[in-house]
Parts: structure tokens; sequence; C-alpha cells
């Protein structure tokens, strides 16, 4: 590896560390120019990410820490995913997950920092936002051929929201296609069980896990 | 680390007007002309007599003359430097700076059943271990952690526990006086480098016993800081309001700083309230009282008036376990000493008035002390807290704050993050085991006794002084009659053990 593609991916590193967007993408289109793999490129701030996500978990940083390293993951992104369909390339992911905070709900902080460790873990998530219906989720199912559906409702009164999607999905022919996960301070276990999920955990961290062992992986 | 101090950025809660405080001040002065106070020494007496005081010498009784009472305030340092071992741990006491200190108990408790015990050596050490290390303890004082450990006559609970503590911690410590071991206890400073504070205690109402005048004495000539205190009981040792009892107990406290300041001038002295009501069924101090947190506001802006530093906040707890009360008592007297100014607050470890000491307790209490200490900080208004631009920069919704360079650089810092409280989500909390703040303290006293280590170590010339003033210890008190055979033969045993001194 020359010195420069060095250069390149360690500041991809460190702008992921140091929640530098600026830098992210800066890095990103250099590498792009460079001809550096892609691929490679996004493993280096996945990696960082995963790593923080980890010190998440211990306790040793915090959400705002998560959601400065995603800020600066999602700069890079569209660039080096652009780079990457050009190239005709494939990501090995380990699945592919439509996420979005429920419709009537705007909160989106639990939903990022779930998005931000399953991105940094390898699966391959469609972010749509928040306020997403059900005819919203269904079609981004269709259109990226998801496996896994992620879905957040912060308040009790959103929560409903999950089960309508669920339903939406059967009448679609797509419950048995796609795994569903639920969060969000208002959902419980036998919430998630009530309304026919797939599972629930409570933190970001479990989130991961618990997509992982959802398929399979 | 260095201790912490913490700077109160606004003004003190004032309970008293200033004409309730120069009618407290003038009944305070009248009692020391009319009433006296008792010293039990000859040479207490025959200081107070050259220096125009009245003395009954068949009563022991001394009168004070208004002017000396005048002098003698006037020539306290109102602020002063105080010596640790590790000069990092040094503090300045008095104006607007609270630090936060552990308070001790004879016995430690079994966490399962609550009924009280001795702790064993190991236990003794560890507790030290452990207020070494929390951030918000300061002075560790005298009998700290617990009064003793097993093993070990009465007589040598003083210096034994004063030797652990310079070898288990390097922030600031107290001795006790008893049976004339502040002779010792001075000795192992010295060996050590480190100051200490001793308190001066009247025995209320309106009495000093020659042991108590006999230890002052060595401690002012020693150069250490003096600690008067009253320790008065309100319907007990004294009267039964708290206006007569703040006057009784100061005319006790003033007596204290006139004598020392008789003995050597400017001696540095911080006073303390540690007082309570009388619990009218069992007869015990009242601890956990809210008539404590009226006292010690009244007392902490009087003395500051005297322009004094004060110690006042004693959070005893009446509770016998960890639990909802304990939390309140504390949370509540120390909260009001805060607010009213003290420069010192006694806090982490003591359950049951004096009667029992924990460490998980303390890791507890340090909590509170942190909170506390973050509020008497107060509130920061700058050009960059105020935040405008970044207010401008966000926006309405879609716009949030978690990701801005200012969330990360102002949060931790405007955030008091507890140790040992429960902050999970409801789900988080059902899915790791419905820990509370006891169970989490517990297992922060485990990692705690594992990886924390005292800075520095005593060196070995160091170690070598302390024991070898221990031993002359025991051999003056052996020589005395005062450990008995039946004592003397664990206690040899004990310091013959391979773990000695710190298993």
């Amino acid at each position: 590896m020359d010195e420069e593609t060095k250069t390149i991916l360690e500041n991809l590193r460190k702008a992921t560390f140091e929640y530098n967007n600026d830098l992210a993408a800066k890095s990103a289109a250099q590498s792009v120019k460079k001809g550096i793999d892609p691929l490679k490129a996004l493993d280096v701030m996945t990696t960082a990410i995963r790593e923080i996500g980890d010190a998440f978990g211990r306790g040793e940083l915090w959400l705002p820490d998560l959601v400065g390293a995603s800020d600066a993951l999602q700069s890079a992104v569209p660039i080096l995913e652009k780079e990457i369909k050009k190239r005709g390339a494939h990501r090995e992911s380990l699945g592919r997950v439509v996420a979005g905070t429920v419709f009537g709900d705007i909160h989106s902080i639990g939903k990022t920092m779930v998005v931000t460790l399953l991105t940094a873990a390898g699966f391959e998530v469609q972010d749509l936002g928040v306020n997403v219906n059900a005819k919203g989720f269904i079609d981004a199912i269709n259109k990226y051929n998801a496996n896994l559906l992620v879905m957040s409702a912060l308040m009790t009164t959103t929560c409903v929201e999950q089960e309508k999607v669920v339903s939406e999905l059967k009448n679609e022919g797509l419950r048995d296609k796609v795994k569903v996960m639920v969060g969000g301070a208002a959902v419980t276990d036998e919430f998630a069980e009530t309304i026919g999920a797939d599972g629930y955990d409570p933190t970001a961290p479990g989130a991961v896990e618990l997509a992982k062992k959802l398929l399979k992986k | 680390m260095a201790v912490k101090g913490y700077t109160r950025n606004f003004p003190p809660l004032k309970i008293l007007s200033e004409e309730q405080i120069e009618q407290i001040h003038t009944g305070t002065l009248e009692v020391l002309k009319k009433t006296g106070v008792r010293f039990d020494s000859e040479r207490a007496l025959k200081l107070f007599e050259r220096n125009g005081c009245s003395v009954d010498y068949s009563s022991n009784r001394v009168r004070f003359p208004e002017a000396l009472v005048e002098e003698s305030l006037r020539r306290c340092p109102s602020r002063f430097h105080v010596r640790a071992r590790n000069h990092e741990n040094d503090m300045v006491w008095g104006g607007n700076t609270t630090y936060f200190q552990a308070l001790a108990g004879t016995r430690t408790v079994d966490l399962d059943t609550w009924n009280p015990r001795t702790p064993t050596r190991k236990e003794y050490y560890n507790g030290i271990t452990v207020l070494d290390a929390l951030e918000n303890v300061s002075i560790i004082p005298w009998y700290t952690p617990w009064f003793g450990f097993e093993n070990i006559p009465p007589v040598m609970a003083m210096p034994e526990g004063l030797a652990a503590r310079l070898r288990k911690s390097s922030k600031f410590t107290c001795a006790g006086y008893s049976m004339g071991c502040e002779v010792f206890n001075i000795q192992m400073a010295q060996a050590v480098g480190t100051e200490l504070r001793t308190m001066m205690a009247a025995s209320p109402p309106l009495t000093f016993y020659d042991e108590t005048i006999d230890a002052a004495y060595r401690i002012i000539k020693a150069g250490f800081v003096l600690l008067p205190t009253s320790g008065c009981v309100y319907g007990g040792t004294a009267p039964a309001t708290i206006a007569g009892s703040l006057i009784s107990g100061n005319a006790e406290i003033i007596a204290g700083v006139i004598f020392a300041q008789l003995v050597k001038p400017g001696t540095r002295i911080i006073v303390q309230d540690f007082s309570f009501p009388q619990n009218m069924r069992t007869g015990a101090p009242a601890f956990g009282s809210i008539e404590i947190s009226m006292h010690q506001a009244a007392f902490n802006q009087i003395w500051h008036w005297y322009g004094l530093p004060t110690d006042g906040a004693v959070c005893y707890p009446n509770s016998k376990k960890i639990d909802y009360q304990s939390g309140y008592e504390k949370a509540i007297i120390s909260s009001i000493g805060a607010l009213s100014g003290t420069n010192t607050i006694w806090i982490q470890g003591a359950m049951y008035g004096e009667l029992a000491f924990h460490p998980v307790q303390a890791i507890i209490d340090d909590d509170i002390a942190g909170m506390l200490g973050r509020f008497l900080e107060g509130v920061d208004v700058n050009d960059e807290t105020m935040a405008k631009d970044v207010i401008d920069e966000v926006g309405p919704i879609p716009g949030h704050y978690l990701n801005t360079k200012h969330t990360r650089k102002w949060w931790k810092k405007e955030q008091f993050i507890p140790k040992s409280a429960d902050r999970l989500t409801h789900p988080e909390w059902l899915k790791t085991g419905k820990k509370d703040c006891i169970e989490l303290a517990g297992e922060k006293y485990e990692e705690i006794c594992e990886t924390h280590r005292v800075n520095p170590l005593l060196t070995d010339h160091q170690e070598q002084d302390v024991e070898k003033i221990l031993k002359e210890a025991r051999e003056y008190y052996r020589k005395k009659g005062l450990i008995s055979d039946a004592e003397w033969e664990p206690y040899q045993k004990d310091i013959a053990s391979t773990g000695y001194p710190y298993e």
C-alpha cells in the first residue's frame, strides 16, 4: 500500500473517531479519485464505528459520540456507494435492512443508533427516516429486497402503528420474507409478541445481536 | 487524582436575619461572661487568668471578657492551607469552597441481614482503599472507616486506624485523642509528612475535661489544625431550642477558640457543628432530623459572620439500613449544609448515627456529594454556553443538538454522571437483573478493591517509622495495664500473621 492510500484510509478512520464530517467526505472523494477499492474504504469506517459501538456498549462512550460517528459515516457513504455501483461491485452484507420510525412519530435518536450499529456490524441498511407509513416500509422492502424490517416508536400512541405495518406485511404476502424487529421506549417484549413481531431488544447493541440471531448470522 | 473542592458561585442560604445573628452573638457573650465555662486543667485556668479572665479555682469556672472573645476570633485565619501526605491532595479551607469527607461508624453491617459486627483488618484496609478511590472524598477523618477492627485492644484503635489510613490513602486525614494516643498520632503524621486535624470536643454543658485540654495543647503545639466542637444534644445537654443550643454550643466552641489562640496565636481553626436534638423516647440523639439542618444552617451563617471556616454539615442518618430513609436524611442534611455555605460536609459511609459504616454506603453517598458539588458550581452563563449560534444553526425540526460539536464539548461539563445510581431505561433494567444502587455500588466496591492503589505508597523508611511508633504505643499501653492479657494474646497473633498489616 502506497503512502497516499495509507493516509487516505487513516483519515477515514480518523474522521469517524473525531466525528469530522468534512474530513470523511473529503477523504472518501480522495479515495475514489485515487482508485482505492470503495469496499475497503467503507470497511475502514465501519470497523471504526464498530469500535465506537463496542465502547458505547461498555458504557465508555455516549450518545453524542455514536451520533457524531454515524454522521461522519453518512457523509462518506453516498460517495463510496456510488463508486461501488459504478464498479458493479457488491457489498457482502449480513442482511438487507429497511429501518425507520413509524408514522406519526418523529423521534429519530433510537432508530439512528440502531441503524448506525447495524451498518457497523455489516448489515446493508436503508434508513427511511422518521414518520414512515406502512406503504413506505412495504415499498422499500420490495425495492431493496430486504429481509429485515426494523421499526421504532417512542410513544405509546404510535406503538400501535407497528402493529398496522405487520398486518399490512401479511396482506401483501411479505410477512414470511422479512423478519420484523421493533423498538422504542414504549415497546416491551410482551408488546412485540402480541403484534406478531419477531423480536425486541431495549438497547442498540442488543438490537444488533438480535438482528444477527434472526437472520441466523 | 487531586481531591475536589467545589466553589459555590452564588450567595449562601441565610436562615437568620442580621438582627437574629446579633441577638445570638450577644447572648453567647453574656453566657461566656456571666455563666462561664468549666476547664478541668490547672494549666488552662492559669493561662486564662493571665489573659484577663475571671477564674474560680474552686469550680474550675472561667468567665471571659468580651474583648478577649473578639480578639481571639480575630486571630483565627479565615482561610488557610492544609497539607496532605500527597501534596496534590492539599486543600484550602474557608471562603466559598466546600469539600466532602467520610463519616465513620463503630461497626460494619451485613448487607443481607443488616446485623452489625466488628470488621476484620482486611475489611478495614479495604474500606480506606474505597475512600481513597472515591473522587468526592477529600478528607478521611478520625475513626474512619470504623472505630477499630478485630483483635485490636480498644486503646490501640486510634493509632492502628491512623496507621492504616496513612498506609492506604494519601488524602488528608485526622486523628482523635484518648488516653494520650495523640502523642503517637502526631509522631506518625510527622514521620510521613502530613498534617492532621484533631477535635477539641467540649463535654456539654459548658465543660472541658483535662484529657481534651491536654490533647488540644499537643495538637496546637505541633502546629496542626484544631476543630473545636460542642457535640451538644438539644433538650439534653443544651437547651431544647435551636436558638438556645446555638448559644450554649457556640459558648463552648468560642472557649476552645480562645484557649487555642492563647496557646498559639494564629492557630488554624475550623469550627464544627456536631449537635442533634434529643430523641425524647430513646434518649439517643435524633439523627437525621430536620432541626439538625436548621441548627447547622444557622451555625454556618453565624460562624462565617465571625470569619471562621465551618465544618457544619454532619449527615448521620437514623436508618439502620441503606434505604429510602437513609437516602433522604443524608440528602437533605448535606444539601442544606452545602447551600448554607459550610466548608466541609461529612457524608460518605455512615449508616445509623455513629454506629455503623459500610463502604457500599460510601460509594452511594459519593454520588450525593457529586450532585451537590455540581449544584454549588452554579450556572455558567457566557457567550459559548448561551449557544446562540448553535441554536441558529440547528433551527427547528428536523434539526437536533445531539450531533453538534457544542453538545460534544459541553454535555460532560454540564452534566454530573453518578457512579452507582441506576439510570437505565425500564426494559434495560429488567433485562440486566433489576439492579438497584446498592447492588451497583456493591459491584463498584469489588472493582475498587481489585484495582485501586494508593498514590504514593509509604516509602520503606516511612513504613518502618510508622511500625516503630505503633510498637512503642503497644508497649506503652501494655506497661500501663491498658491492654489486658486476654487482649494482648490475639493482638500479638494478629501482628505476627503473614497478612499483617494489609490483609
